[in-house]
């Protein structure tokens, strides 16, 4: 049985493109689903639907139209395969904290914690619009953790696999 | 007065109405609707789109009530960084009490009404003020 989600369907004028860009950073900040151009998707509950409820009326006061709505796939099928994109859209981020984690692994003090410092924030902000967590989190979560306490980075690996 | 907000009510709204009752409203009465049509004609409304008290521009709308009524406290636009971090989340401020807070009250939110989590918020944000007061005065942290 497929779930219910919120969906934002929005136009704005095209010029000034300066309220486009801001809606579109909101937007990709929210991890949402683009299921086509002006018609964005998340997995509804009271947080995503308030999100989009301020960014439909963002839309209007640009000089936009906005319209929120509740729907739900027509098959489980439809909503696996946009669940598995926003996984994989999120896999991405995670595999480019994991990288950037390993790299740091050689640095010395305070640089190293620096580095833990940013990509623990990265890892909030990626962790807030991951509505499929892929096995991906978990490997990169075990490396920046790996990273504070300042083991080798082989560690996050062999976490990660025991994890499946 | 009455004021009217949306119903499960969060971080802003919460603080909103802990504002209302402190610096503009002593004898100020909340009731929460389901949707903005749903508000009464004698009741201000607040945080909901559509009406004057609400997020404008990178405002949230403790800081839109701040401004609205004149507010210059400083220590009130201390903990306006704080709700503004904890509702909307774009790290226009440094405020590493945000996250804390905004778990703290969505917790609230699963255990209890409306009404009891604006007199369960009500203490913390006294709480909360006081510290960023004798933070601001002292210019460091207080113990």
């Amino acid at each position: 049985m497929p779930g219910s989600w919120v969906l934002l369907c929005y136009r704005l004028p095209r010029e000034p493109s300066s309220p486009r860009v801001t809606i579109w950073r909101k937007l990709r900040r929210l991890g949402v689903a683009q299921l086509a151009d002006g018609l964005v998707a998340l997995p509804a509950d009271a947080r995503t639907r308030e999100h989009f409820d301020w960014i439909a009326a963002e839309v209007r006061h640009s000089g936009g139209t906005a319209g929120l709505w509740l729907s739900q796939p027509a098959s489980s099928a439809q909503e696996r395969d946009l669940a598995a994109a926003m996984a994989a859209d999120r896999a991405r981020e995670y595999e480019d904290v994991l990288v950037a984690a390993n790299a740091a692994a050689a640095l010395e003090e305070p640089e190293r914690a620096r580095t833990v410092k940013r990509l623990r924030a990265e890892l909030r902000r990626i962790g807030r619009r991951d509505y499929f967590p892929p096995r991906q989190r978990g490997t990169a979560h075990a490396a920046v953790t790996d990273l504070a306490r300042g083991e080798l980075s082989a560690n996050a690996v062999s976490y990660s696999e025991g994890q499946r | 007065m009455k004021w009217a907000t949306r119903t499960g009510v969060h971080v802003d709204r919460a603080a909103c109405a802990w504002l209302i009752g402190r610096n503009i409203d002593k004898a100020c009465e909340f009731i929460f609707v389901t949707d903005p049509a749903g508000v009464p004609a004698d009741a201000v409304p607040f945080d909901m789109p559509g009406v004057d008290l609400t997020h404008h521009g990178h405002d949230c709308t403790f800081e839109t009530m701040l401004r609205r009524y004149d507010i210059v406290d400083p220590v009130l636009w201390k903990l306006a960084e704080i709700i503004h971090e904890a509702d909307i989340d774009d790290e226009r401020f440094d405020a590493p009490a945000a996250p804390g807070l905004d778990i703290i009250i969505r917790g609230l939110s699963m255990t209890l009404t409306d009404e009891q989590i604006l007199a369960v918020c009500g203490p913390i944000l006294d709480g909360l003020y006081e510290y960023l007061k004798r933070s601001l005065i002292l210019g460091r942290e207080p113990a």
